[in-house]
């Protein structure tokens, strides 16, 4: 018993929250359009899913989260080991990283909109502006955090300033990376739906917010779902990856 | 966040040699200021002159009629004296107060909410093996989401108004908090909780005297996370007033000025939450040994 008390716990509880939902939506001790029911679920998810506007905004959504996520990727690592390696820069460019970190990027979202309109566009820089910030800051972590006794042993032995960043420095960072990368895929699952919701034309967050308009709370239900097994997914494979970077490394980073 | 301040790769003491001049070492002592406050000047100075076509001008004699393309409409870009300009207006005619008062209210409730839901819960998912096993899938399924996909749920449950951005900051603030209180029941020192076992102490005791006090780094760690996500996300989609909702209102009739007013404000308002949190964290960690982790 004691073995297999996880699985049964968890399952258990999953299958009551399932019934209890079933139930109020059966018995009508909530207003039915409210909540609807995992049998509805499960039958609209089979309906949306054959369809090919879902894959159609599946398509959008999945290219806004790749192009703005590898630009932030392509920004974030060099910049990040820029800031890290010179502190001069690192000291221009402060305010305007961390005054990024700070403003949560939807309150951007009206100023993006008015530059790049509601296509693909206005998502991408907003799913690019999410995910850059944690990676450039990871980067520049593990660029600080390089073992300095090393750094200087190779300096008394006169190795050159690339040397040392080639052989010291960025494998010492690599681990920091990897943890970057996993808070900014978050980020930028974020900025696609955050993004799409407020406004868009196509896209997961655009169906969902149709379906919420019109009341149809099983479809609703479909698209939120499918966030969720994306965002899970997302962080299970990013987790497996780090992990395997991550054993011999203390945790620093951007957070989240 | 920890590695930010400290020197890392420089190797200062030794990279500087003694008997500088007076003003080289006054250069040096405030580096980061001079440097970080020139390079916000310089961005300040390119966006006045975007805005006033003082590059198109400038760059006339060279680029022909292609320097016509710096020259941006206002109504894109507005510019720093604009945003000023209309900043003070805002706050002589009183208008920033209602906002503020707005946005102030749904995030000190939401948070309240959420600080009271989410540390109780977290620290009982951590305590309670058994209600963590039930709990545990839930809570990383809501960790993993992008909690806003939830909001058109929320506002076909509430409708649009105050309860809703309250729930909406709630909703999202709680998530951070719950996690790390989670991780600090789970890091405790086992060591200690079984030493003070052993001296028959009763299980409050040792909530109280053990679990809580580890838990205050990571409890502040969370809040951290939640501030910077509570601001405004709830806003933005429905409401009526508040910093938030002027930036969404201002947007859609193209008012650039009111967009950046909104912005500086969530900027400022952001910075020093943070800042006030971080100096909590320090004052905290202070007398803790470095021990566990």
């Amino acid at each position: 018993m004691r073995r297999h008390e996880r699985p049964v716990f968890a399952g258990g509880a999953l299958l009551a929250f399932l019934l209890v939902w079933e139930a109020a939506f059966r018995f009508a001790w909530v207003n039915p359009v409210f909540i609807s029911s995992p049998v509805q679920v499960a039958l609209a998810a089979v309906e949306v899913l054959s369809t090919p506007e879902m894959r159609a905004d599946l398509a959008v959504s999945g290219t806004e989260f790749l192009v703005g996520y590898l630009m932030a990727i392509a920004v974030g690592i060099p910049l990040g080991l820029a800031v890290g390696w010179s502190h001069r820069l690192y000291y221009a460019l402060s305010p305007f990283i961390h005054t990024l970190n700070t403003i949560p990027r939807i309150t951007l979202l009206p100023i993006i909109i008015i530059w790049f309109g509601i296509g693909i566009w206005s998502k991408i820089i907003v799913v690019f502006l999410g995910a850059v910030i944690p990676i450039l800051i990871s980067t520049q972590a593990g660029v600080r955090t390089s073992e300095e006794r090393f750094i200087r042993v190779a300096r008394s032995f006169n190795a050159s300033p690339g040397r040392v960043f080639r052989t010291i420095v960025l494998p010492g960072t690599v681990p920091f990376i990897f943890t970057g990368l996993k808070y900014g895929s978050g980020r930028a699952l974020l900025g696609v739906i955050v993004g799409e919701l407020y406004a868009a034309t196509a896209g997961i967050g655009y169906f969902i917010a149709s379906a919420g308009n019109a009341f149809q709370t099983d479809k609703m239900l479909v698209g939120v779902l499918i966030v969720v097994a994306t965002g899970l997914l997302t962080m299970e494979g990013l987790n497996r990856i780090e992990r395997r970077f991550d054993v011999w490394r203390p945790r620093v980073g951007a957070g989240e | 966040m920890s590695g930010m301040h400290d020197t890392g790769l420089q190797i200062p003491a030794e990279a500087q040699p003694p008997g500088r001049s007076a003003l080289a070492r006054l250069y040096l002592r405030f580096e980061h200021a001079i440097l970080g406050g020139t390079a916000v000047l310089l961005f300040l100075l390119f966006w006045q002159g975007l805005s006033m076509g003082w590059w198109a001008d400038l760059l006339q004699p060279v680029l022909g009629d292609d320097a016509k393309a710096l020259r941006i409409r206002p109504i894109f870009i507005s510019s720093p004296t604009r945003v000023v300009d209309r900043l003070t207006q805002m706050v002589a005619s009183g208008e920033i107060w209602d906002h503020l008062h707005a946005s102030g209210l749904a995030f000190g409730l939401g948070g309240l909410l959420a600080l009271l839901v989410g540390i109780p819960l977290g620290l009982a998912v951590g305590w309670y093996r058994r209600l963590g096993y039930a709990l545990e899938p839930f809570l990383a399924a809501y960790n993993a989401t992008p909690q806003v996909v939830f909001i058109p749920l929320l506002i076909i449950w509430v409708g649009t108004g105050m309860a809703t951005k309250v729930l909406i900051v709630a909703m999202v603030t709680f998530i951070p908090l719950a996690m790390s209180a989670l991780a600090a029941v789970k890091t405790t020192d086992p060591r200690l909780l079984r030493v003070s076992r052993s001296f028959g102490s009763s299980d409050w005791r040792r909530f109280r005297d053990i679990i809580l006090p580890t838990s205050v780094p990571f409890l502040l760690s969370g809040l951290r996370l939640g501030v910077g996500r509570a601001m405004v996300v709830g806003e933005i989609y429905a409401s009526t007033a508040g910093v938030g909702y002027l930036i969404n209102v201002s947007g859609a009739s193209f008012q650039t000025d009111r967009v950046f007013v909104g912005i500086l404000i969530i900027a400022v308002v952001g910075l020093l939450l943070t800042w006030g949190i971080h100096g909590i964290e320090q004052r905290v960690q202070r007398w803790r040994p470095v021990a566990v982790e």
